[in-house]
């Protein structure tokens, strides 16, 4: 079960935006629920480490007080860095592009008649279910990375490589559609990753399973996207001997 | 004279000339002087001035020629070689660019040396003949040593007092100025020894320390007029530059303003309307107008409102002009940009302003020049958090970026020698270790996001 949460300082949207989401989660027949809507987000905070994560949040965005919805936003992802968050708000100007950028939020519903935010909450929570059966039920391992004051988790799978740049202490890492560069060492990945990597180059750290092959003689070690890491005469000499190892075993 | 002694007395005498050399370098450069890089330099110099004997020793012989012809291929050698390990000492400890503190050590060796040479020729020929050998020693070596420590240090204070160094690095802004600069440096090096070739003769009196000395003054005088020149030429320019970036934010302004006043003319229209139809009574009438009307204001200022009030938010004055600019040349393009800045964008940041300009500024470059030609899309965000400045630029895109490509040097879609923007904005960051880059398609966009800590 995925738990929802509705937070709003009012009450007749609160209680509207309640009936709406149960409404269609049994149109939808999906394991999504229970559907909890409170005032504050404290209250919000405290329910949500009671409960299981990933989760479905709708937030309003301009709350009275301290906490705004953004740095509410903020500390649910840190507790539930794959959860779904929506934004409720009254006006239609707001910054989406920062809330889908910075929280990666879905979607935002502008607070208006029945009809319209039922069209709205429809398609928020199709698109979650759609995503919640696509991604991988989380038996895949992940890799951790602490980026600032948050932590970030990387699933191993979409991991090309790594590649020190020139300078101190600082990594390109290359995913499946997306490139990072941050500070850190290769050695601290070699070892947090461990068997499944290869250290193909003084400066590279390559995902095993993303090779499609080795080029010994050219000293390149081809990559199922695409891209090319370089092969270091060291490395070349240990592939050489594991492979004759394995040879000797299967002779 | 004991070997001991002698051994001392070069040792001083080595530790010396390293000191003043190494307090000038660091005194061009404008840096604190610290132990270890000193030492570091001495030992290095050391090392290549015992080889460097050593290795000459054997070749003197009696014929003048030929020993001035040595004389000058060491001195080359040598001179090159500590002017080389002083310029790396003091990349690899103040992270200065090598040319630069090269330059600095060229400069610094210029004036020690020469200064050094004219006080010991003095010293060798107008001291009385000891027959205490010591005594000797310690006129023309050690006093000529020690004074071209004191002119170095001299040289320091009053380079460091005029704030010197801040107009060194102008002096290399360009390729031609950088290559002059190290050229006429390097020269400068070999003045004393081209000149006792020329002259080997010469005696040393008053003129000719003078004309030394002046030298001296003169080769210093220059090069701060050049720096000095140099530095208030790209002053100018950065001011023409944001002359030009006000008169693009006014442009917006007016732009505005007239926007203003034709929806100011809408509406006492509209009103007349709405007027006659309340005296007729026609409730439904008078509703739909509302429903009508309730986003008309939206759309038609909506937008210029918003981003006038994004762009206030930023507290970085030379941002938001560029800022201003890129989004003017948008709209020139009918580029549909998006600015959005929630919070307050702290003035002062971890990352320079200069280099915040010119990150910020190759990311939209990029920007503009990916989107497809008709509704291109760019969504500019920027983001003050507690410990973080987030910036991120979003566009829609023509031909998918091929992000495997995009790491390696040189990178563009739209053919070669375009793509230098991204290779320099990674040369930009490595100077700021905190920072993250991103880069990663979404949704059909591409995003360039920069997290640098404050």
């Amino acid at each position: 079960m995925v738990p929802v949460y509705i937070c709003d300082d009012e009450q007749p949207v609160r209680e509207q935006l309640r009936k709406i989401v149960s409404g269609q989660i049994m149109i939808l027949g999906s394991d999504m629920g229970p559907v909890r809507a409170m005032g504050t987000p404290e209250e919000l905070l405290e329910l949500q480490r009671q409960d299981t994560v990933p989760a479905i949040y709708f937030l309003d965005i301009d709350f009275p007080g301290q906490t705004s919805g953004l740095s509410l936003a903020q500390k649910l992802r840190r507790y539930d860095p794959r959860g779904f968050i929506i934004f409720i708000t009254a006006h239609g100007d707001l910054a989406f592009e920062t809330f889908r950028l910075r929280l990666e939020a879905l979607d935002y519903i502008v607070k208006g008649g029945f009809d319209a935010m039922s069209l709205r909450v429809r398609d928020c929570l199709s698109s979650i279910q759609d995503r919640l059966r696509d991604e991988p039920s989380g038996q895949g391992r992940y890799c951790t990375l602490k980026l600032f004051d948050t932590v970030r988790h990387i699933p191993v799978d979409d991991i090309l490589y790594f590649e020190a740049l020139g300078y101190k202490h600082a990594l390109r890492l290359h995913m499946v559609g997306e490139l990072l560069e941050f500070n850190s060492s290769l050695d601290h990945f070699e070892g947090q990753l461990g068997e499944g990597f290869w250290r193909c180059h003084r400066g590279f750290l390559v995902n095993r399973s993303h090779i499609r092959l080795v080029r010994l003689k050219e000293q390149i070690v081809e990559l199922d996207t695409g891209g090319e890491c370089p092969l270091s005469r060291k490395a070349k000499a240990a592939y050489r001997a594991q492979e004759r190892k394995e040879a000797l075993k299967g002779g | 004279m004991g070997l001991l002694f002698r051994l001392s007395v070069v040792v001083f005498v080595y530790l010396v000339f390293g000191l003043a050399m190494f307090w000038l370098s660091v005194g061009i450069v404008g840096k604190k002087v610290k132990a270890v890089p000193f030492l570091l330099y001495t030992a290095c110099s050391g090392v290549a001035n015992f080889l460097a004997v050593y290795s000459v020793a054997g070749l003197y012989t009696g014929e003048t020629l030929w020993s001035y012809i040595i004389d000058l291929a060491y001195s080359l050698v040598i001179y090159s070689i500590e002017a080389a390990a002083l310029g790396l000492v003091i990349r690899k400890c103040y992270k200065i660019p090598f040319l630069h503190g090269m330059t600095a050590a060229m400069l610094s060796h210029f004036i020690i040396y020469t200064t050094n040479s004219v006080v010991a020729g003095a010293a060798s020929t107008y001291s009385p003949l000891f027959d205490r050998m010591y005594i000797y020693t310690f006129i023309t070596l050690v006093i000529p040593a020690l004074w071209a420590l004191f002119v170095a240090f001299l040289a320091a204070y009053v380079l460091r007092r005029s704030g010197f160094y801040r107009y060194f690095e102008a002096l290399f802004s360009s390729r031609a100025k950088t290559a002059l600069i190290v050229g006429v440096s390097f020269m400068l090096m070999f003045v004393w020894t081209a000149m006792s070739w020329f002259f080997p003769n010469e005696e040393p009196n008053a003129l000719y320390a003078v004309f030394y000395f002046s030298l001296i003054a003169v080769v210093l005088l220059w090069v701060q007029f050049m720096a000095m020149y140099t530095a208030g030429e790209e002053k100018i320019l950065v001011q023409q530059e944001t002359i030009a970036q006000q008169q693009a934010h006014m442009e917006l302004l007016e732009e505005l303003q007239q926007e203003i006043r034709a929806f100011r003319h809408d509406v006492s229209n509209l009103f007349c309307g709405l007027a006659l139809q309340a005296q007729e009574g026609d409730l439904e009438g008078i509703q739909q107008f509302m429903k009508k009307t309730s986003s008309y204001f939206d759309e038609k200022l909506g937008n210029e409102i918003r981003q006038m009030d994004c762009l206030n938010n930023i507290k970085i004055y030379p941002v938001r002009s560029l800022l201003t600019t890129k989004l003017a040349l948008m709209r020139q393009k009918h580029i549909q940009g998006t600015l959005e800045v929630l919070h307050l964008v702290a003035e002062k940041q971890a990352v320079d302003t200069p280099d915040l300009l010119r990150g910020l500024g190759i990311l939209i470059d990029n920007a503009i020049e990916a989107v497809p030609e008709k509704e291109g899309q760019i969504r500019i965000v920027l983001l003050q958090e507690e410990k973080e400045l987030y910036i991120a630029v979003v566009n829609n895109y023509a031909a998918e970026p091929n992000l495997n490509a995009l790491s390696a040097k040189g990178y563009t879609t739209k053919g070669t020698g375009r793509g230098t923007g991204l290779s320099s904005y990674r040369k930009i960051l490595s100077r700021y270790p905190g920072c993250i880059a991103r880069t990663y398609l979404k949704d059909g966009f591409f995003v360039q996001e920069l997290r640098a800590p404050t």
